[in-house]
């Protein structure tokens, strides 16, 4: 059922599987359930951003160690 | 060597040209592969620490590695899953010691912090209109937050993140076959978690 959800399933299990729903009630009211589980996780769960801080840290972080490499050089 | 370096000091210099040009090469490349995925970083390493501070050191200590080994980063993959080993591992290494004990919940904690976080938030798009739909945003963090957290993580990587199966299993170093039980019986535990919100707080749990 995961893999459904999940979009896993090859082309040939994925029309099986589908031929599958239209025949068993049970089957696919779980699946309705699992997606529907899935998407609230999705949709609900609060992104945050990373602080502009820690952003342009990690932008410097590639220019300080230029910059060590060059004084070990010289 | 001395020797040669005073006859030919030309050689050396464009010997240094060439080296920070390849250098600037590799830090354009980062940024553009890897410093992208810093907000999903970012968020990773909140779930995992609990904590703002610690995530911030978590997430520059990840770049700092990727970036020193930037050169093995296999060109072509995914390098979000590449980031989040990366992430995982020092994890592992130098956060989990000193963090609760597995498979207790403070709740009180996640609360905190989510209240604390939460007025940073970005956007998100509304579902469609169900019984769902009047859960809170925070009774849904509060559900996924008390799963165990083998489950928890993979729904966090599989829903929230978007990564395959396969990119999953290497990054939590197990077979697929148990990423996939493990998003199934998660997934029912999360779904059992959320009706009991929705019972809580009144809201019709039948599906029609």
């Amino acid at each position: 059922m995961s893999v459904a959800i999940d979009g896993e399933l090859t082309l040939k299990e994925e029309q099986m599987f589908l031929l599958h729903l239209s025949e068993c009630e049970v089957c696919r009211i779980e699946y309705e359930d699992a997606k529907k589980t899935k998407m609230i996780i999705r949709e609900k769960i609060v992104r945050f951003k990373a602080p502009p801080s820690l952003v342009s840290t990690i932008m410097q972080l590639s220019n300080i160690d230029t910059k060590e490499t060059e004084d070990t050089l010289l | 060597m001395t020797k040669s370096d005073t006859k030919h000091p030309v050689k050396a210099v464009s010997k240094k040209e060439l080296h920070s040009r390849e250098e600037l090469q590799k830090q354009l490349e980062f940024q553009k592969e890897a410093v992208v995925h810093i907000n999903s970083l970012y968020n990773y390493a909140l779930h995992l620490t609990m904590n703002p501070d610690d995530a911030e050191d978590l997430v520059q200590e990840t770049y700092l590695k990727a970036y020193r080994f930037f050169n093995s980063f296999e060109r072509g993959t995914n390098c979000k899953a590449w980031l989040f080993k990366i992430l995982k591992n020092n994890y592992i290494n130098s956060f989990r010691k000193n963090s609760k004990e597995p498979g207790k919940v403070d709740y009180d904690l996640i609360k905190d912090f989510y209240h604390s976080i939460k007025d940073t938030r970005t956007d998100t798009t509304e579902a469609e209109a169900d019984y769902f739909h009047t859960l809170m945003h925070e009774e849904v963090y509060m559900a996924l937050q008390s799963l165990p957290e083998e489950f928890r993580e993979v729904i966090q990587l599989c829903d929230i993140e978007g990564f395959t199966y396969e990119e999953i299993a290497n990054m939590v170093e197990s077979p697929i076959g148990t990423v996939r039980s493990r998003l199934y019986r998660g997934r029912k535990l999360l779904r059992a978690q959320l009706e009991n919100y929705a019972k809580k707080f009144g809201f019709n749990t039948e599906t029609e």
